[in-house]
């Protein structure tokens, strides 16, 4: 047989394609790369620590999968996550008993960790174990979704896990999507552990064992920490491998430069700039802003309803209704967001949702009457608290609700606070005038209410104790019919207002700045970027 | 006794003297972070939904679980072991977070006070010598600038000039670009470390990146020096060894340099030993804008969170680098003027 010989000008063809190709090598890595800016750091590899940052959730999310995760839908123009659409990401499908107490979980035979094990479960069954039983932040998480004890948890077989819960729980399989029950590959992270810390939690804070779509390249804490791509993970919602080789998460403290920085295009992404900066960017037009309101999250003005004179639902009722929510949207948030006020309820609420808009406006004459009615026509003192990371929001809107209250003769004493001092304030439940923020990762109703508005602990903010409403509360918790749930939750809806414990003001919006290239965006439950969620078109 | 004998026994009592200082410090602050408000275990339990348990947890693993006296106790048995406790804002031992911190602020604070010496003195002698001209005025009413301009202000505004609008400058995050690779770690200042192996493009990268945090320190404290140097130097030039000089018709600058210089830079060296120290400790707002992992914005994040530890090492580091900083002006000194070490 004869060979066929390259002819010369072919062969310098090739050649001189080569050199072409290798010349722009290093811009392909720029495109290949994504540079991510953000004000805080990320403390830990291991997001189940306590104390871990918010920063910290996203690298859980890349390095480690869980059995689930969230689907996703439209809002508007933009995609966020969806509570009621999980996909599978570890399981390859589960099946739900008609008594609804046991979920079985079949996994995906292609699973592996990153050191090349298959993912087993074994070692499903020893995260999980590790998520309810270690010292750690999942174990009050999974509660919320009726896990409590490894009892719970069985093999069945090498690709089958089978979970058993004490009552149905709707919110048992959302919560095994959320970041604490990651996927951890068992063998590794035993052979860290020691008989004090059993479940290898001081190895994992620095090291990662999982079979997540990343891994980590470099981390240094408080600055920047690089990812590298997982080319065998292929569990995004089309089964392809995460779109970025590398992603580069830095911390960048000042605002102003992150947002100069993906101005110019040396940064890809970022999340948590000034309002009026994403404000300018978004009429500049040379960067995309895409501007969610965080729809699991609600900005509240706060009572304390043990505290004098806020034990009486009048005077909660009277400022309700002496705030200037408008000027307070415009002002703290340049009206980025959804308001939640200025609603009109014609019998009840409209919505088994939760937020919804109050059927609250400014009225001064209504304040003043319900003033007189609780008792103290001629006002009160009181303090204003919030906490200094929030300074930009929470500023100009102390300012305009001291303005306004004085109208009513109530004379507000601004307090501004560290944000460890403002927490520590909070759950000594000794604040009795504030304003802060609250967050569920699984926003059901119910949900809101029971982790929100009950019970003794810090995010019980206005200390409220209702027994009725924990009852509903409990009882729509574990009600399989939606239109019976539909009632309970309207139900507490009602109450929420009757009782005006908070006011909801807003939900503000979440802008994710980036350059134009950049594609795929979600608002994610954590309120922090899914890398494996974005592009480059 | 020789110079050098007299130096070394000078530094060494110097040193012993500034212990119990250093101890006092150490007790001090530990007491000052357990009376401020705010209790690190509630700011740290904040996960969605951490319970009074999560709470007791950290509280317990900072070990703030045990009565003062005896957190005192095992707290100076750790720093006498040489650990300062860790960190729940990066999760890192402290002592392994200042070292990898300290030669960014470092580097960043001699680079600062480089260029500061370089402008200021010469400044300083100029205005000496024209004293009360224009160019007098004028090089105070620069220096006033300098120093009224917060550090935060000039800055922001010179990362707006010089990346955002003209594009010089790389971008102002940190020591290196993010796509440079550090060299490898010998002293931990880039600057030496590249030029160690010989890396000519990577020490021109960290170059250009320190050049903006550097200008934007030195401006701030060019005001101090100029003054001093300006001050001593009309002294010195008023004197009468200064006048004999001239009139046995001396060159002039000989006069200026030898003569005056020399004897006006004194106060100049006192003021430097302050102004380096103050610097490490106010360079908080210039690693911010520019995101510079050095040791001040490390610690005031951590006071922010009420994180004890990183507070009580940094306040540690700074008493110590005093002392340090101290005795460095000491030595100076008497290399200067061999008179002051005579005892």
């Amino acid at each position: 047989m004869k060979t066929q010989r390259l002819p010369l000008f072919q062969a310098c063809a090739i050649a001189i394609a080569a050199a072409l190709c290798s010349a722009p090598a290093s811009a392909q890595t720029r495109a290949e790369t994504m540079r991510f800016v953000t004000g805080g750091t990320v403390n830990t590899l291991d997001p189940t620590m306590l104390g871990t940052t918010r920063e910290a959730f996203t690298v859980g999310m890349s390095t480690y999968d869980r059995l689930v995760s969230f689907g996703k839908k439209k809002q508007g123009d933009n995609w966020v996550f969806d509570l009621d659409k999980i996909r599978g990401e570890l399981a390859e499908r589960w099946v739900v008993s008609p008594d609804g107490l046991k979920i079985t979980f079949t996994l995906r035979k292609d699973a592996k960790f990153q050191d090349g094990t298959p993912v087993t479960a074994d070692d499903v069954k020893w995260s999980l174990d590790r998520a309810v039983t270690a010292k750690q932040l999942g174990a009050a998480q999974l509660l919320t979704g009726s896990m409590t004890s490894a009892d719970q948890f069985k093999v069945i077989d090498p690709a089958t896990i089978e979970v058993t819960l004490p009552k149905p729980d709707r919110l048992a399989l959302p919560n095994l999507a959320t970041v604490y029950p990651i996927i951890i590959n068992s063998k590794v992270a035993k052979s860290h552990a020691t008989p004090d810390d059993p479940w290898a939690q001081a190895w994992l804070k620095e090291h990662t064992a999982g079979s997540g779509a990343y891994s980590v390249e470099s981390f240094k804490p408080g600055e920047q920490l690089v990812l590298k791509r997982n080319e065998a993970w292929n569990r995004s919602a089309d089964g392809k491998p995460a779109a970025f080789k590398r992603v580069i998460a830095q911390t960048i403290p000042e605002a102003a430069t992150r947002a100069n920085l993906v101005e110019r295009g040396d940064a890809d992404l970022a999340i948590d700039l000034q309002a009026n900066d994403a404000a300018s960017l978004a009429t500049k037009g040379k960067v995309k802003v895409i501007s969610t309101p965080q729809y699991n999250a609600v900005s509240f003005i706060s009572f304390n309803t043990q505290m004098k004179p806020f034990d009486n639902v009048k005077v909660r009722q009277a400022i309700a209704y002496a705030l200037p929510y408008d000027d307070m949207f415009k002002a703290a948030l340049f009206g980025r967001g959804k308001p939640l006020f200025n609603a009109t309820w014609k019998d009840g609420p409209p919505s088994a949702d939760f937020p919804i808009a109050q059927p609250v406006k400014l009225d001064l004459a209504k304040a003043k009457a319900l003033l007189a009615e609780a008792g103290m026509p001629n006002g009160f003192e009181t303090t204003f608290s919030f906490n200094l990371g929030q300074a930009n929001v929470a500023e100009p809107m102390a300012a305009l609700i001291k303005e306004s209250l004085a109208k009513i003769g109530i004379k507000v004493d601004i307090q501004k606070l560290p944000d460890a001092q403002m927490s520590t304030l909070i759950n000594e439940k000794k604040a009795p005038f504030f304003t802060e923020n609250i967050v569920a990762w699984l926003p059901s109703n119910d949900y809101f209410y029971r982790n929100f508005y009950t019970g003794n602990q810090r995010w019980n903010y206005s200390s409220l104790n209702d027994p009725k409403l924990v009852e509903i509360a409990e009882k729509a918790r574990f009600e399989a019919d939606p239109a019976k749930y539909a009632a309970y939750a309207k139900q507490l809806n009602a109450m929420a207002f009757e009782l005006m414990p908070q006011i909801p003001i807003w939900q503000a919006s979440q802008d994710a700045v980036m350059v134009p290239s950049l594609d795929g965006y979600v608002y994610q439950f954590h309120r922090q970027v899914d890398f494996r969620d974005v592009a480059r078109k | 006794m020789s110079l050098l004998a007299t130096t070394l026994r000078r530094t060494g009592r110097r040193f012993v003297s500034s212990l119990p200082a250093l101890f006092g410090v150490l007790v001090f602050t530990f007491l000052l972070m357990r009376v401020l408000p705010g209790d690190p275990a509630v700011f740290f339990a904040n996960g969605g939904s951490s319970g009074k348990e999560e709470i007791e947890m950290v509280r317990k693993q900072m070990g703030l679980d045990k009565p003062v006296p005896e957190q005192l106790l095992l707290y100076l048995r750790d720093v006498g072991t040489g650990k300062l406790g860790r960190s729940l804002t990066t999760g890192q031992q402290v002592t392994a977070d200042i070292q990898q911190r300290l030669p960014a602020s470092l580097e960043l604070t001699f680079s600062a006070l480089l260029i500061a010496l370089l402008a200021a003195v010469p400044l300083g002698i100029w205005a000496a010598l024209k004293a009360g001209s224009f160019i007098d005025h004028a090089v105070r009413l620069f220096c006033v600038v300098g120093v009224c301009v917060p550090t935060f202000v000039s800055g922001l505004l010179l990362v707006y000039v010089f990346y955002y609008m003209l594009g010089i400058a790389p971008d102002p995050t940190g020591r290196l670009d993010v796509f440079t690779s550090a060299p490898p770690h010998v002293t931990g200042f880039l600057l030496i470390d590249f030029a160690l192996v010989g890396d000519g493009a990577g020490w021109w990268a960290a170059f250009k990146q320190l050049m903006l945090p550097a200008f934007t320190m030195a401006l701030f404290v060019l005001a101090p020096i100029a003054r001093i140097t300006r001050a001593s130097m009309l002294a010195a030039l008023g004197s009468d060894f200064v006048r004999t000089a001239r009139s046995i018709g001396l060159p002039a600058w000989r006069i200026v340099v030898t003569y005056a210089l020399r004897n006006a830079v004194l106060p100049v060296l006192t003021i430097l030993g302050i102004v380096f120290s103050t610097m490490l400790g106010a360079n908080v707002l210039v690693e911010k804008v520019f995101s510079w992992p050095g040791v001040a914005s490390y610690a005031l994040d951590a006071l922010l969170a009420s994180d004890y530890a990183p507070v009580q090492g940094f306040v540690l580091l700074m008493a110590s680098i005093f002392v340090l900083v101290n005795l460095v002006v000491d030595i100076l000194y008497s290399i200067s003027d061999p008179r002051i070490s005579i005892e």
